[in-house]
């Protein structure tokens, strides 16, 4: 498939109909039918249990394209399962792709990950990141920012900053398996189905990692979907770049960034974090971006 | 949706739904306190709304988006997205 170069070029067929009981909004639905455009119909998604699970709820199912159910540890060796099974019976023209949440990828299913990822299995990993196992009740996980209120980092009088961790840098992580990873946003549906297509191509695992805003955890108004995702990559929360073959390259480049508290502001899990928390976040944001910018276009893990 | 509409049925007891989509037609119209009205003067066709719907609620056509407003759960990114106000919003009736 060629690159696509704007909206307008972005596949008519839609693989994932509307009637699923996701919430109103919700960034991760939007991310996997935005995917499935450029995959096709010939596709079999793993999914570990999480939010995306609450697509497919008996008897109704959005999906036009294979989907297995399994355990939250281990999407990624399923996908190597799958994958070889269909070189037994020698089929190429498949694409095996994980859809599974942060949860699954940082916490819970590392090791089966890190497993699939090491051995180079033709396999797609997309990651809806929504920085809080969603499905749940919004706990936190290691991929939660700091400064956010969750319900096991709750903000109160003793701890007035909610998650005090510094959430985990999986891109460097997964870069050090010497596998393509990059990291996307849905306000950027280009460079995302593009580093689908990329993917796609590579004989190889490809590990894509996109921000799935949460209107509901997230506590902010559904219509502001793109727009939060969108102010997350001009603030620097959320740079978009690719890590090949060890390299690293950044996709979206801007001379200054965007004060983090405007993408703060709209969101009900930032609410009342105080002034030095808000410094905190913002020196964490400055010192990953100018490393960044320091190691653009060369060696990187 | 009844139980007598759907279109699935047991193999060995286990069942199995026939029709892939199905979820297409099942009614999500009372999620939503508004929605989204299309003004067809002010669209400049660039496709906006229908990428961004995550609910595959807006279709594409020649003539432009066409909203089913049985899918749409009313998250109103369309209308915010939409760089020529051509998608409003409306209260809905009851």
């Amino acid at each position: 498939m060629q690159p696509i170069k704007n909206i307008k070029d972005i596949p008519e067929f839609d693989l994932l109909t509307g009637g699923s009981s996701v919430c109103a909004g919700c960034g991760p639905s939007m991310g996997l039918k935005l995917a499935l455009k450029v995959l096709g119909p010939k596709t079999i998604i793993i999914n570990s249990a999480g939010c995306m699970t609450l697509l497919p709820l008996f008897p109704n199912t959005p999906l036009k394209v294979s989907w297995i159910h399994n355990a939250i540890e281990n999407a990624a060796t399923t996908a190597a399962g799958a994958r070889h099974g269909l070189d037994a019976l020698g089929i190429k023209d498949m694409n095996v792709v994980v859809y599974a949440g942060d949860g699954a990828t940082y916490d819970i299913g590392f090791a089966s990950l890190s497993a699939t990822a090491i051995k180079n299995e033709r396999v797609i990993y997309i990651c809806y990141n929504n920085q809080a196992y969603g499905n749940t009740g919004f706990q936190c996980t290691t991929a939660t920012p700091y400064g956010s209120d969750t319900k096991t980092t709750p903000r109160g009088k003793e701890n007035p900053i909610g998650n005090t961790t510094i959430h985990k840098d999986m891109l460097k992580l997964m870069g050090v398996h010497r596998v393509y990873c990059a990291t996307a946003s849905l306000a950027y549906p280009v460079d995302f189905l593009n580093k689908i297509n990329k993917a796609k191509e590579r004989d190889g695992f490809s590990y894509i990692e996109l921000l799935g805003t949460c209107a509901t955890g997230w506590n902010f108004d559904p219509r502001y979907t793109i727009k939060i995702s969108r102010l997350a990559v001009r603030c620097g929360m959320w740079p978009l770049y690719e890590i090949d073959d060890r390299k690293l390259s950044l996709n979206k480049e801007f001379k200054e960034l965007k004060p983090v508290d405007e993408y703060l502001q709209l969101q009900g899990r930032y609410k009342q974090l105080p002034p030095d928390g808000v410094i905190k976040l913002q020196s964490l944001v400055n010192e990953h971006w100018a490393e960044l910018n320091e190691f653009n276009e060369k060696r990187y893990v | 949706m009844r139980e007598e509409e759907l279109s699935y049925k047991g193999i060995h007891g286990i069942p199995v739904i026939l029709e892939p989509g199905n979820a297409a037609r099942v009614d999500r119209s009372s999620w939503r306190l508004v929605r989204p009205v299309y003004n067809k003067d002010k669209c400049t066709m660039c496709k906006i709304c229908y990428t961004y719907c995550p609910d595959s609620a807006i279709a594409w056509t020649k003539e432009g988006p066409v909203i089913n407003l049985t899918s749409c759960k009313g998250c109103m990114i369309c209308v915010e997205e939409c760089p020529t106000n051509a998608m409003t919003q409306e209260k809905e009736s009851s």
